[in-house]
């Protein structure tokens, strides 16, 4: 019967547009249109950068020893690729020549920077904030130097702004949210959300009033547990591989992050699409009419949630944070959205669980409550 | 023959409107009985309530003696259905498509296999059975819905109106399957608003219509039932009126009109109607071109019954 329910599902051409091509149609255009932009914007290189100190005094070592740390290529992140020992001579040389881009001069308790004629313009506010924030906070990261290193740059992260210019901010809704990548994952969501359609349709399936196949699967010997289970099981495999074809193309076609556990996204993959599924048979339960017109109104409730989510207008989601908040924590476009987002961008594991928590929580809501109605439908409702 | 269906009393409403008004049948072990009326009679809502398919108000529904219920899985293993649309899946092959259904019935896959196989043939699709059911004509739709109803060789076959929109080619094929099942075995039950098959195929018939039972019995008991028994024509020229007056006093004679150069009679049940009207035509001197005799159809049985005509199309 699986075999079967899943060669149904994969020869179901509207169903694979909806959920496979529909999305990488909207990814790809939406590539095509932005991606070189993107792509340039975060390409930040670290910047090359000479540090030379002209006291051996405290504030002076210790910077030196901030900016060593904040060059360190085994770390996650680093900003500086630093030259090795100079003197004044020679690293304003190597400014002049362009072979490095900054020069930190470090004298009497005060830091000097000298930028290269080619020097871009996150490499001119990037040092500044670094020697900005290390003055203005220059006991706090003294003291945490001499504790560790990382510290110390986690401070003067937190002082500066250096990290706009790096990579897009925590916030999804606050500051200045990497959009690129938030309307990917919109697109992927979506796609998966289409899925739900896989829900209405194992209802219709099921109903002897609104298609006839039904009426021969009430008439045998085949338990509706057992359909349903089979049914399900079967858009659920269908989807998940649809959307790992989706992923490996944002990732290796259109270059979108996936984060760093790729594990952990799988798995709500999964989790997300147990959730449309069982939310598509809810709208198919819950909605009146013909196989089509249950199918057309779950298709509406999509679009709506996917909509709101900022899939058209990518600011809706930031005003509704501000003006009405329960919209986007309600909607199930805009939930899964923000979980694979900042499960991409930040590899936040409380994110993942409370998600994860939040997606299971309210597919076993919708579970139950299907299969509460339907097993108290005894007959066919012809 | 033991009785493989039994509904007694079966009362359907739908809001105000009775959809089966105390509905009453017997099905014996190897018959096949028809179910005739004319469209929105309640013969589909009839198979529907004995099926399980549809909650009834009252009445009692047994099928191989036990109750039929929703969960009666072990009688619905042995019952076929066939319904009036053609129920198969376009995305599944015809091959799949009676694997499918069939699996529902037979878990071993060898035996289910010969199953698929002997349905295949059965309906004669053995030339399709990669195609899709869209690529299908009518007619082979229908024989693919068949399969898909008998694959699992049941005992109990309800065909509801499976001719619908067929042409005559196919149709003559699937009465004759029928008619083949029936030989290997299968009770069944057949409904249908075309007396002409109703008639060719069905040992025992039960009229139908608004819900109400108007007859039951077999074609002859059915026919018996009408005062006309006899339709006789007859082509002669220039019949006058005195010759029609003592056509229509014979006794058995109760309806006579002469048009066009065209005899009409209808009679009641007798041996000598035909030679008794030629005779008093001989008698007068009228020659006869042709001469017709026929028996009253279903359509006069329902006719009679309900002031109406059966056929709606």
């Amino acid at each position: 019967m699986f075999k079967y329910q899943l060669l149904k599902n994969i020869r179901n051409a509207g169903f694979l547009f909806w959920s496979l091509i529909f999305p990488l149609a909207l990814m790809t255009a939406m590539y095509l249109s932005f991606g070189g932009v993107y792509n340039m914007m975060n390409s930040i290189d670290p910047i090359k950068a000479v540090v030379v100190t002209e006291d051996e005094g405290e504030f002076a070592t210790g910077f030196q020893e901030l900016v060593r740390s904040m060059a360190d290529k085994d770390a996650d992140e680093y900003y500086f690729d630093l030259s090795g020992n100079m003197n004044l001579e020679q690293a304003e040389e190597s400014i002049k020549s362009g072979e490095n881009k900054v020069l930190f001069v470090v004298k009497d308790n005060d830091i000097e920077i000298y930028l290269s004629n080619d020097h871009t313009s996150s490499a001119a506010i990037v040092s500044k904030a670094v020697a900005d924030s290390y003055k203005n906070k220059y006991e706090i990261i003294r003291e945490a130097l001499s504790r560790d290193p990382k510290a110390a740059m986690a401070i003067l992260e937190e002082a500066s702004d250096i990290r706009e210019y790096t990579q897009p901010n925590k916030g999804v809704f606050s500051g200045d949210p990497n959009m690129y990548s938030w309307y990917f994952y919109s697109s992927l969501v979506m796609g998966i959300f289409f899925n739900a359609n896989g829900g209405t349709a194992i209802v219709s399936e099921l109903k002897a009033d609104v298609s006839c196949e039904a009426m021969r699967l009430s008439a045998s010997p085949a338990k509706k547990g057992k359909l349903i289970v089979s049914s399900f099981l079967a858009y659920l495999v269908i989807a998940v591989v649809i959307n790992m074809i989706q992923l490996v193309v944002m990732r290796n076609v259109f270059n979108i992050s996936l984060g760093n556990d790729i594990l952990k996204l799988i798995l709500f993959v999964v989790a997300a699409n147990i959730f449309s599924i069982s939310f598509g048979i809810i709208c198919g339960i819950i909605f009146r009419g013909t196989r089509d017109n249950r199918a057309n109104k779950t298709t509406a409730v999509i679009m709506l949630s996917v909509f709101l989510s900022g899939e058209m207008i990518n600011t809706l989601p930031g005003n509704f944070e501000r003006i009405c908040p329960i919209v986007n924590d309600i909607n199930p476009a805009t939930i899964m959205n923000m979980a694979f987002y900042r499960m991409a961008l930040y590899n936040a594991d409380l994110d993942f669980y409370t998600n994860m928590a939040k997606i299971a929580a309210v597919s076993l809501i919708f579970i139950i409550i299907s299969a509460i109605i339907l097993r108290r439908e005894k007959y066919a409702s012809l | 023959m033991s009785e493989i269906l039994k509904v007694s009393g079966l009362v359907k409403r739908y809001k105000e409107l009775i959809a089966l008004d105390n509905v009453n049948l017997s099905v014996k072990e190897g018959e096949i009985f028809g179910l005739l009326g004319p469209n929105g009679s309640g013969k589909s809502t009839t198979i529907n309530c004995v099926l399980s398919l549809l909650e009834f108000d009252k009445g009692e529904i047994t099928i191989f003696g036990k109750n039929m219920a929703p969960k009666a899985y072990d009688i619905k293993k042995e019952i076929g259905v066939v319904p009036q649309e053609v129920a198969v899946y376009d995305t599944l092959t015809v091959y799949e498509n009676i694997d499918f259904f069939c699996g529902l019935y037979i878990k071993d896959k060898k035996e289910r296999a010969k199953c698929v196989q002997d349905a295949i043939d059965f309906v004669a699709l053995n030339d399709f059975v990669k195609f899709r059911p869209k690529k299908l004509s009518g007619g082979l739709k229908r024989r693919l819905n068949i399969a898909c109803g008998i694959a699992h060789k049941p005992k109990l076959i309800f065909f509801d109106e499976p001719t619908v929109a067929v042409d005559p080619q196919s149709r003559n094929k699937i009465l004759e399957g029928i008619e083949q099942l029936r030989k290997s075995g299968a009770t069944i039950v057949y409904t249908s608003h075309y007396m002409e098959e109703v008639e060719q195929l069905c040992d025992r018939i039960l009229i139908i219509d608004k819900g109400h039972v108007i007859a039951e019995g077999t074609i002859d008991e059915l026919k018996g039932m009408i005062k006309k028994s006899e339709i006789i024509t007859i082509e002669t020229a220039g019949l006058d009126e005195d010759v029609m007056g003592r056509i229509n006093d014979l006794s058995n004679v109760f309806y006579s009109e002469y048009k066009n150069g065209v005899l009409k009679v209808e009679a009641g049940a007798g041996k000598h109607n035909v030679i008794d009207i030629v005779n008093i035509l001989q008698d007068s001197g009228y020659s006869m071109k042709k001469i017709f005799s026929e028996q009253p159809t279903l359509n006069d049985v329902f006719l009679e019954l309900t002031g109406k005509e059966l056929r709606d199309d």
